[in-house]
């Protein structure tokens, strides 16, 4: 059975693309036969978070207009055995899509065997976004701990209940998940951002993960590897719980809570 | 909010909550009001990307010999709005926009979406003669009473028409719940609570967790622009109208729960 699973939010910036692509790689890492999607046609950024940008020739479109074959326009990742990335077009817009090119770029990813497909939405709640949501059967819903983005995501939570195709079709409603990203103890100690607990409690969608705010993630972006193989940062240890969990296993939270830097530190850490 | 299984018949009918734009028209022609949309959203033409639209001439300030429905229509559909029906139109003009093909949402108090359950094909609403609806006489409320049993997000409009609305998961801050009874809402009410909104003066709010955007009971309603008073904020509270001497008054007081 192959899951889909879109990674939405809404507001722009918060970290759709870095988690579809951590996401993505540490089902991979895990044996899962994974294809990772760009669904932002016009702006895509998911081959450079990937690291395959020189290795696009063809793209979602083109496979939705019968211009290339399937095969043809997945990338396979240079870092997994069994990751596959399927870019979006930079010279199209979103009207280029059609739910039924969709469906049957899913269904056909369905009869390769993929276990996971991992849907990676433009921000908004225009046609690629919902697109992108349609044919879910879970959602990572990716907010920042701060009003609007909260807002935001609430309102991308409503768009799951009523246009995904489980919605419209009155079967189970598509399992949704909270990912807390770019998180700062130390501001939440300071009162300047929300806690994760507000921001689950505004929301009211189980918690699968926070993920700390970190210059990792930017180093990592800029030299195309997905921030979960950065071994031994906070951000890979939080996304490869964050596929844990995902998985039903039992991780505690970790890199909530803030540290004082010692002296030591304090006096010639630096950062 | 489950649903029963796809039934077998060729056609069936469903509940549906639409989103509507209310276009409040003041005036009807179409030039001149082509010059006002193109000023309005400039070089935006696709700024409504095929949303459904009520027009509402409540406002209206001319009194054409006719209204040319078929200029109006193809006016909006360019701007990609779609009118699916009128508000408030006056009497005389009515034949005319119901064979434009125009429903008549009289009843529907401007953007509330069709929800109350029933289980045969609809006629439209009647047309009213007056262009102010009258408040109709509250209906037995336990007869439509509307269960929800999801959170109602940002963006979302519930209406329960002519009944109780019963909230079980809260509401989000941007979402919107209409009943024209009362509103009973288990867990957060965060967004805009319209209670009686037909004209029930009795009909009550009731929340465990209060903290809305707007409340309003028969039409009289109360923002908190100021905050909320500690006693009710995120605490059970009760709004109600009380009768008073310059009229009607929203009252909110905490609500005893154990």
């Amino acid at each position: 059975m192959t899951r889909v699973v879109v990674v939405t939010s809404g507001k722009g910036g918060v970290g759709k693309t870095t988690t579809s692509a951590a996401f993505a790689s540490g089902l991979a890492l895990r044996g899962f036969k994974t294809a990772v999607i760009d669904f932002d046609v016009g702006l895509r950024n998911l081959d450079l978070i990937m690291g395959c940008e020189r290795r696009v020739v063809y793209d979602l479109v083109n496979v939705i207009n019968g211009e290339a074959k399937l095969n043809q326009a997945l990338i396979k990742d240079k870092h997994c055995e069994n990751l596959f990335i399927l870019p979006a077009s930079q010279t199209r817009d979103k009207d280029a899509l059609t739910e039924e090119g969709v469906e049957q770029v899913l269904k056909e990813l369905e009869h390769m065997g993929f276990d996971y497909i991992v849907c990676d939405s433009p921000a908004g709640i225009e046609r690629g976004a919902v697109l992108a949501l349609t044919f879910a059967d879970e959602a990572i819903v990716t907010t920042n701990p701060e009003v609007s983005s909260v807002r935001d995501s609430d309102r991308i939570l409503g768009i799951l209940q009523s246009k995904s195709r489980r919605a419209a079709e009155g079967q189970e409603p598509i399992k949704e998940h909270l990912l807390v990203t770019r998180y700062s103890p130390k501001r939440v100690e300071d009162g300047e951002m929300l806690s994760y607990k507000d921001v689950q409690e505004l929301l009211r969608v189980p918690l699968i993960g926070v993920i700390p705010e970190s210059e990792s993630v930017l180093q990592a972006s800029n030299q195309g590897t997905p921030a979960i193989h950065l071994k031994g940062s906070d951000v890979a240890e939080a996304y490869t719980d964050v596929v844990a969990r995902f998985l039903g296993e039992e991780r505690p939270l970790r890199f909530v809570d803030y540290v004082k830097p010692g002296l030591m530190k304090r006096l010639f850490g630096g950062k | 909010m489950s649903k029963a299984p796809p039934s077998r018949r060729a056609i069936e009918f469903r509940n549906a909550s639409i989103g509507a734009t209310v276009a409040v028209l003041r005036e009807t022609r179409p030039d001149r009001l082509a010059d006002e949309l193109h000023k309005m959203l400039g070089g935006r033409p696709d700024f409504f990307s095929g949303e459904a639209a009520i027009l509402d001439f409540s406002d209206l300030t001319d009194a054409p010999e006719r209204i040319d429905w078929a200029g109006l229509l193809s006016l909006f559909r360019r701007f990609q709005l779609q009118p699916i029906g009128v508000s408030r139109l006056p009497e005389e003009y009515a034949a005319a926009a119901r064979q434009a093909g125009l429903a008549m949402l009289d009843g529907a108090i401007g953007t509330a979406p069709a929800a109350a359950p029933r289980p045969a094909p609809r006629a439209e609403p009647a047309p009213r003669p007056a262009p102010e609806p009258a408040p109709r006489p509250a209906p037995s409320a336990a007869a439509t009473t509307m269960f929800v049993d999801r959170p109602v997000r940002s963006g979302q409009q519930v209406y329960a028409r002519g009944g109780d609305l019963v909230l079980l998961a809260g509401m989000s801050n941007g979402a919107e719940v209409i009943a024209d009874g009362s509103i009973h809402c288990y867990g957060p009410l965060r967004g805009r609570a319209l209670a009686g909104a037909q004209g029930n003066e009795r009909a009550r709010i009731m929340a465990t967790n209060f903290g809305p955007e707007i409340v309003s009971i028969a039409g009289i309603y109360r923002t908190f622009e100021q905050g909320i008073p500690a006693a009710i904020a995120g605490r059970p509270a009760l709004v109600r109208l009380t009768a008073g001497d310059k009229g009607n008054t929203l009252t909110i007081e905490p609500l005893q729960l154990d």
